[in-house]
């Protein structure tokens, strides 16, 4: 193909899509973000994010969201890298299976998902009733609405990313490098640190930053398990925006969400131990 | 290949802890009792009726449906030509494209929902249920995009150019060759996007109205003002529905493979 021809194949291929984005994706966004550095008058001014991120309540539930993002991604690694460990080892139809119960809650519907919890930690839910019928507790212990509820509940929701994203990373390591590490004198734990961990790297860093940045914009799971008494940026974003109607501090949050993600998104798959 | 004791272990607990909670919530949804209690005092099926006895519930589902599939259609339509560009040939900037192409993907889902709204209500005035479908189509893009991708990429482009050198036009090459055979793709993107649409919230959350819902939204307004196992029942019904799509799914296209 000619030049000419492969410009003229290419933008009919892309430009109806791209047009679409640009519209419906990209300048909304951009506009938002020209907005949240405008004041009334429109003219320039940074007096938003000075309203907003010296705000008590804006500081507490930002750090509060950072607190909960970095409980649920060290447990995710934890659960998730022998998941993806013994998934990897199974023959192929027994992994498609167990991959697929894996992934439910991240294909099940956000509420539906959710509202298990409710049932599972509720004033009469099934930990309560133990706890009683055990008499370890006289009255019902209070589960819902607290940080502990959420990060249950996002646990669940973004471990499964941790194990799929651990598993096609596991896949790519030789079957044999851990039988010659363990041939070798390596004990099995040793030889999981220093050989299948640094080969898999890569998808543990890509499985951290997805579990992080997660964490940091789930709206369902805290806005059912944690409700208005334990908010957290989506929820304040939410809460700001279509109860309070304060849609400048909406922009501001929006914007400080989408930088935190940024930044995450790239700084953490820049850093790499020296070592490895 | 051997496994150790240890891991196997704990990917069973871990088993125990992502899928006990659909458990519970199918057996709470046949309780028997008016408020959320586990175990359930009794059996009934009381719940299940209320579900389809409540109005609300019945519209919200058919927006659902209908904006899942629209969405769904015009996000394949619009982004297989890109993948298939992405693909098969090499330019310049192509690299940025592909970022731009995901990026709906990676910025929050509240933020687009929100710039969505903010943008709709003062520049354009888009009535609101067309920006609910203009929205659902932007998230489920990258979608379409990378599962039809990774589908193209594993065939092989010979066939394609066997084709068009025996007189078949590029267009017609497409249709007649390229399409079936990367019609399991295709499939898996059209059912990863569906359901990603029909189980949205984000971006619902600020794109609905007074008579334009969906019912993930439906169902989080219903749980503001009761607390009965008319959710749990509900609930069961979508989970049950999601288990066999996704077990179908997995069996006739490997369907974790493209996630």
């Amino acid at each position: 193909m000619n030049q000419l021809n492969l410009k003229r194949t290419l933008t009919l291929l892309i430009l109806p899509g791209a047009i679409f984005l640009l519209l419906f994706f990209l300048v909304p966004l951009l506009f938002v973000f020209a907005e949240s550095f405008r004041d009334a008058e429109g003219a320039l001014t940074l007096a938003r994010y000075g309203e907003v991120l010296s705000d008590r309540q804006f500081r507490h539930v930002y750090l509060r969201t950072l607190k909960i993002a970095l409980i649920v991604t060290p447990l995710a690694v934890l659960l998730g890298y022998p998941s993806a460990y013994v998934i990897v080892r199974l023959p192929v139809g027994r992994k498609s299976l167990l991959m697929s119960l894996v992934i439910l809650p991240l294909m099940t519907s956000p509420v539906a998902r959710t509202f298990a919890w409710i049932v599972v930690l509720g004033r009469f839910g099934i930990v309560n009733e133990t706890l009683r019928a055990l008499r370890l507790v006289q009255e019902p212990a209070r589960l819902l609405y607290t940080e502990g509820a959420i990060v249950v509940g996002l646990l669940q929701l973004f471990l499964p990313i941790m194990v799929l994203t651990l598993v096609s990373a596991l896949e790519n390591v030789q079957d044999d490098v851990e039988e010659a590490a363990l041939s070798l004198g390596s004990s099995r734990l040793g030889s999981f640190f220093r050989v299948l961990v640094p080969l898999s790297y890569d998808g543990l860093i890509m499985g951290v930053t997805l579990v992080f940045t997660g964490c940091i914009t789930a709206y369902v799971t805290p806005a059912i398990l944690g409700g208005t008494k334990v908010l957290t940026l989506a929820t304040l974003m939410r809460l700001e925006s279509l109860v309070l109607m304060n849609w400048e501090a909406g922009t501001v949050i929006a914007v400080v969400m989408i930088v935190t993600t940024l930044v995450l998104y790239n700084g953490l798959r820049i850093y790499r131990p020296r070592n490895l | 290949m051997k496994q150790p004791r240890f891991p196997a272990v704990l990917f069973g607990l871990t088993l125990v802890f992502l899928l006990g909670p659909f458990v519970v919530i199918l057996l709470s949804s046949f309780s028997a009792d008016s408020i959320m209690r586990f175990p359930p005092s009794g059996f009934s099926l009381e719940w299940y009726q209320k579900v389809f006895n409540i109005r609300m519930f019945r519209t919200t589902f058919w927006i659902s449906l209908k904006t899942g599939l629209a969405a769904t259609f015009t996000a394949l339509a619009l982004g297989v030509p890109v993948a298939y560009a992405l693909v098969r040939y090499s330019f310049r900037g192509k690299t940025a494209l592909e970022v731009f192409f995901s990026s709906p993907a990676i910025v929050p889902g509240l933020v687009i929902g929100f710039s969505l709204l903010r943008f709709f209500i003062f520049v354009t005035k888009v009535p609101i249920g067309m920006g609910l479908y203009f929205g659902h189509t932007a998230i489920l893009f990258p979608y379409a995009v990378r599962v039809v991708s990774a589908s193209l990429r594993n065939f092989d482009p010979a066939v394609e150019e066997a084709a068009v050198s025996l007189g078949s036009t590029r267009l017609h090459t497409f249709f007649a060759v390229v399409v079936p055979n990367v019609r399991s793709g295709l499939v898996a993107a059209f059912i990863l996007a569906f359901i990603t649409s029909f189980n949205n919230v984000p971006i619902s959350l600020f794109l609905t109205g007074p008579g334009v819902a969906t019912l993930p939204i439906q169902m989080l307004v219903y749980m503001e003002y009761y607390f009965d196992p008319t959710i749990s029942a509900l609930s069961s019904i979508i989970i049950v529905f999601t288990i066999l799509i996704v077990q179908g799914a997995e069996r006739a296209l490997g369907i974790t493979n493209y996630l």
